[in-house]
């Protein structure tokens, strides 16, 4: 059972790690990029390193996921001159 | 993947993420032991546990908890028995290996590492720090579910972080990730309320504060045992809350100390600067 779900931690975050690489749009990689985190986490978890595993959790799905998100906003505020 | 993804292939992706999680979290259900079948003699802290070399030798013979091949390192120091809940006056005394090393054995790495995130959120301050600050007016305000909601989730999350960080050398985590718990309270702030905005000098004061904690606890152990960050507290019995000397109050000072400086990395981000 472990073994099956791993497998499909480790497919959800190669398919993640390609829509971040090749989406067009820059939202999508970041939150696919916070799902890879995400499985990732889930794996150290089935690893026996739960220290390592809460802390990806917290940080690499959590706040840098959301640290992305604002500075794409600024960004796309400070880029385009029109707007509101 | 295109700029103009099918419906379908999202949906699919879509449905194949939320399924992982659903297994995921029903796995806890048949997956996990229950409480009180635990036993921790099994767990990855085994060897740890069980330090005695006598009855490590017995039980290798007997061919119980060890492997046949394992051979113990040393046979000279007479070691006790430690068993969780019972022993005390270890040298080390936390239930977690891994606490145990990061904060007590290898504490001046620790007090680096902690310079290294201070350091980084120190940069992001400098850039986006400025003198004139205007709190950004969202475009749709928060509606009253959004504002009770984040503002119930942000005790739990709250406590929650506390918990972790208190509970360092007896659970998973410690002070990084419960620092990081806190903070993503603060953002849930941050989303559910029009102009929320943190007290600057309270988080300012407080990180420099538990910052200095954390090198006061170290000179204190250079002054009573000879040695910077060595344990000057009875480290009391293993599995206990009080226990294992300073490593808690080490923990609270970097749990607070990296909330106070990721919840200002996020205030410094989300809330505009006025150009000039």
């Amino acid at each position: 059972m472990i073994t099956l779900f791993s497998t499909l931690l480790v497919i959800l975050i190669v398919a993640g790690g390609f829509v971040a690489v090749f989406s067009k749009k820059l939202l999508s990689s970041v939150i696919s990029m916070g799902l890879v985190s995400l499985g990732v986490s889930g794996l150290f978890f089935f690893l026996q390193a739960p220290d390592v595993a809460i802390t990806e959790a917290a940080i690499g799905a959590g706040l840098s996921t959301a640290i992305f998100i604002i500075a794409m906003k600024k960004i796309q505020k400070g880029g385009t001159s029109d707007d509101e | 993947m295109m700029s103009d993804t099918p419906e379908m292939v999202k949906k699919v992706f879509a449905i194949f993420v939320v399924g992982i999680l659903i297994i995921g979290f029903f796995m806890v259900f048949t997956q996990m032991p229950k409480g009180n079948e635990v036993n921790v003699n099994n767990t990855v802290s085994r060897f740890y546990v069980m330090k005695d070399v006598d009855h490590a030798t017995q039980m290798l013979d007997k061919g119980t908890y060890f492997n046949k091949d394992m051979v113990p390192l040393r046979n000279d120091v007479p070691y006790t028995p430690i068993t969780f809940g019972k022993s005390s006056n270890l040298e080390d005394g936390a239930a977690n290996v891994v606490t145990s090393i990061v904060v007590d054995y290898r504490g001046f790495d620790t007090l680096g590492e902690v310079t290294v995130l201070f350091l980084a959120a120190s940069g992001v301050m400098l850039v986006l720090h400025g003198e004139k600050r205007k709190i950004p007016k969202k475009k749709i305000a928060p509606s009253e579910i959004m504002y009770v909601g984040t503002r119930i989730a942000f005790a739990v999350i709250f406590l929650f972080g506390i918990y972790v960080f208190i509970h360092g050398h007896l659970t998973p985590g410690g002070g990084f990730p419960g620092g990081a718990i806190i903070a993503s309270g603060i953002l849930g702030l941050f989303l559910g309320r029009q102009g929320y905005s943190p007290n600057k000098a309270g988080l300012t004061v407080f990180e420099s504060l538990s910052g200095m904690a954390y090198v006061i606890i170290g000179i204190i152990g250079l002054v009573g045992e000879k040695s910077f960050l060595a344990n000057f507290l009875p480290t009391g019995t293993i599995g206990d809350l009080f226990s294992a000397g300073f490593i808690a109050l080490i923990y609270i000072a970097i749990g607070m100390k990296v909330g106070s400086e990721l919840s200002a990395v996020t205030n410094a981000m989300i809330v505009d600067t006025e150009e000039d």
